[in-house]
């Protein structure tokens, strides 16, 4: 089992969250030793996880657990320490833009849209790092995927609901093209119907087009059903890892997690 | 109406060279929030220099331009030096630090050109006495002309920008959420340094416009414009390009029909004090001026 030596929880674990072992495709994403936060505040002390190429990762953690910071540390909007490789090449040094071109794409938690842009212009800021052409027919592609984006692509971002906001900024970092989609709490503040759809159609999205998702949750009934693997984060330690299945299986960690 | 479309005219031409002030404001202060306080003392030294290239015996249009490029790179270099480092500790640090740059460079300006230069500087546009068209009985001048049409070009400059280029939409982006226009890879601080610069060489050709009709640039030419270029950017709502642009020539107009029409009570003297009550009433009624957004949020 992974879990992190220093940490109380190891022991009331149990031994079956086990097997956590990376998934046998390519890691694509390598975090070791992650630490993050704002000014003097550390929030993330030691965060290490992985995401193969094309697996679906789900971080559970519940509020001030560090979801969020884990999701800026890797993206490089905050300063962080530690190691970040993807695609085997270090990107702890890398600007944000330069993170976007090597492959991440981030859909930020909430309101992550441009409210005042019309929704066709969303997605076209979103290719902002394609050079050369190609960035039409992505529109008209994820259009095709979003049809209830496509009827509303004139109208004001800001005037969408919230699972269309939430769609919207997936549509959006799907037009950079990326390898790795971090998604930050796509249920927040959206009713159980459309988190459901929401967490579907990311799932489908990872089958279809070979995506890596690394997804952070506190909603983890309908985040574990996409999940290939899963870690617990709490107070900005990595606590317990491991397939989705052994997660579930775990009695304390599902009275913790899931509530039943 | 000889004496209505007078007023009217020359509140166009006045009106144009706010709305330029206001359109660099605005373009400012979609990106960053901040409203630059010492853009007309920059736009005043952006004319000085434009001015001495003149002096040397450069064509007057391509000392504007000079004068636009050194606008460009002051107010790129107020972003990198002043704005972002004093950013990080406070908004009022920002404020504080402008207000103090208004001051500095109007001391500067004072310091090394104070008493008015013999030497002149010529209009942009046809500037003699017979330069002139009758238009409906009124008299309306090259030169005024030729104000209100840069400004017009220049808003269309700035509409082609924002709705057709890469860059464009860049700075849009920045403006409606700037942690998202990050993490889809827009280089923010490019955009802010770009939006400064933009902002800075149109306040410049502001100030050269002025100092032309005027004859000479003097260490204070911009400082009553900018007060009117900062209201007429409140008036159209200060994110909105073209309200900048209508809310400059409604004052420009407003306070020459007041100054004509009730010559006894307002004159000359007082007109300014019209335009700012039409403001005032304006931003009871719609707070976010003429043409600003309020913003469209669905919660």
């Amino acid at each position: 089992m992974t879990t992190v030596d220093d940490d109380a929880y190891v022991s009331e674990l149990g031994p079956q969250a086990v097997a956590a072992e990376p998934a046998a495709a390519a890691t694509l994403l390598h975090v070791a030793d992650l630490r993050a936060g704002y000014g003097p505040v550390l929030v993330l002390h030691n965060v290490s996880l992985s995401v193969g190429e094309g697996e679906v990762v789900v971080v559970l953690g519940a509020n001030g657990a560090g979801k969020t910071t884990t999701m800026r540390a890797i993206s490089g909007t905050i300063p962080r320490m530690g190691e970040v490789d993807f695609a085997g090449r270090s990107i702890l040094k890398a600007s944000p833009d330069a993170i976007v071109r090597a492959g991440i794409a981030q859909v930020p938690q909430g309101r992550g849209t441009f409210p005042e842009l019309s929704v066709e212009d969303n997605l076209r800021i979103g290719a902002y790092t394609q050079r050369g052409g190609g960035v039409d027919e992505d529109v008209s592609r994820w259009f095709d995927t979003f049809p209830r984006l496509a009827e509303r692509k004139t109208q004001k971002a800001g005037s969408l609901s919230g699972g269309e906001q939430q769609m919207l900024a997936i549509a959006r970092a799907l037009m950079s093209r990326p390898r790795l989609l971090l998604c930050d709490e796509p249920s927040q503040g959206l009713a159980p119907l459309i988190t459901k759809e929401l967490f579907a159609i990311i799932g489908d999205l990872s089958r279809e087009q070979g995506i890596a998702v690394l997804l952070v949750e506190q909603n983890a009934n309908l985040a574990m059903k996409i999940a290939d693997r899963v870690y617990l984060l709490e107070t900005g330690h990595i606590v317990a890892s491991g397939n989705a299945e052994a997660i579930a299986a775990d009695d304390s960690i599902r009275k913790a997690y899931l509530g039943y | 109406m000889e004496r209505f479309l007078d007023a009217v005219f020359l509140g166009l031409s006045s009106g144009a060279i706010y709305a330029l002030v206001a359109l660099s404001l605005v373009v400012v202060f979609r990106g960053t929030g901040h409203l630059n306080f010492a853009q007309g003392e920059m736009a005043t030294l952006s004319a000085y220099i434009a001015w001495v290239f003149y002096d040397m015996g450069v064509h007057l249009i391509i000392a504007a331009l000079i004068g636009m490029a050194f606008g460009a790179l002051l107010g790129g270099a107020t972003e990198v030096a002043l704005v972002r480092p004093l950013e990080k500790k406070s908004p009022l640090a920002v404020f504080v630090a402008l207000i103090t740059l208004f001051l500095g460079i109007n001391a500067l300006t004072t310091g090394i050109w104070g008493a008015p230069p013999d030497e002149q500087i010529d209009s942009l546009f046809p500037n003699d006495p017979e330069d002139f068209w009758r238009i409906g009985g009124g008299v309306w001048r090259d030169r005024d002309i030729g104000a209100l049409a840069v400004t017009l070009v220049i808003t269309a400059l700035l509409f082609l920008l924002f709705k057709r280029t890469r860059f464009g939409l860049a700075m849009r982006g920045v403006a409606s959420n700037a942690e998202s226009a990050r993490l889809v890879g827009v280089p923010t601080s490019r955009v802010l340094i770009g939006s400064w610069a933009i902002a800075g060489a149109i306040a410049a050709l502001a100030a050269v416009i002025v100092a032309g009709n005027q004859g000479q640039v003097t260490p204070i030419i911009m400082v009553s414009i900018f007060v009117y270029g900062a209201a007429a950017a409140t008036l159209g709502g200060l994110d909105s390009p073209g309200g900048a642009v209508i809310g400059g020539l409604l004052i420009g107009v407003i306070e020459n029909l007041a100054a004509e029409y009730q010559e006894e009570w307002i004159g000359q003297e007082m007109k300014l004090g019209v335009a700012l009550l039409v403001i005032f009433v304006v931003l009871l009624v719609k707070p976010s001026g003429l043409f600003g957004t309020a913003k469209v949020e669905r919660v």
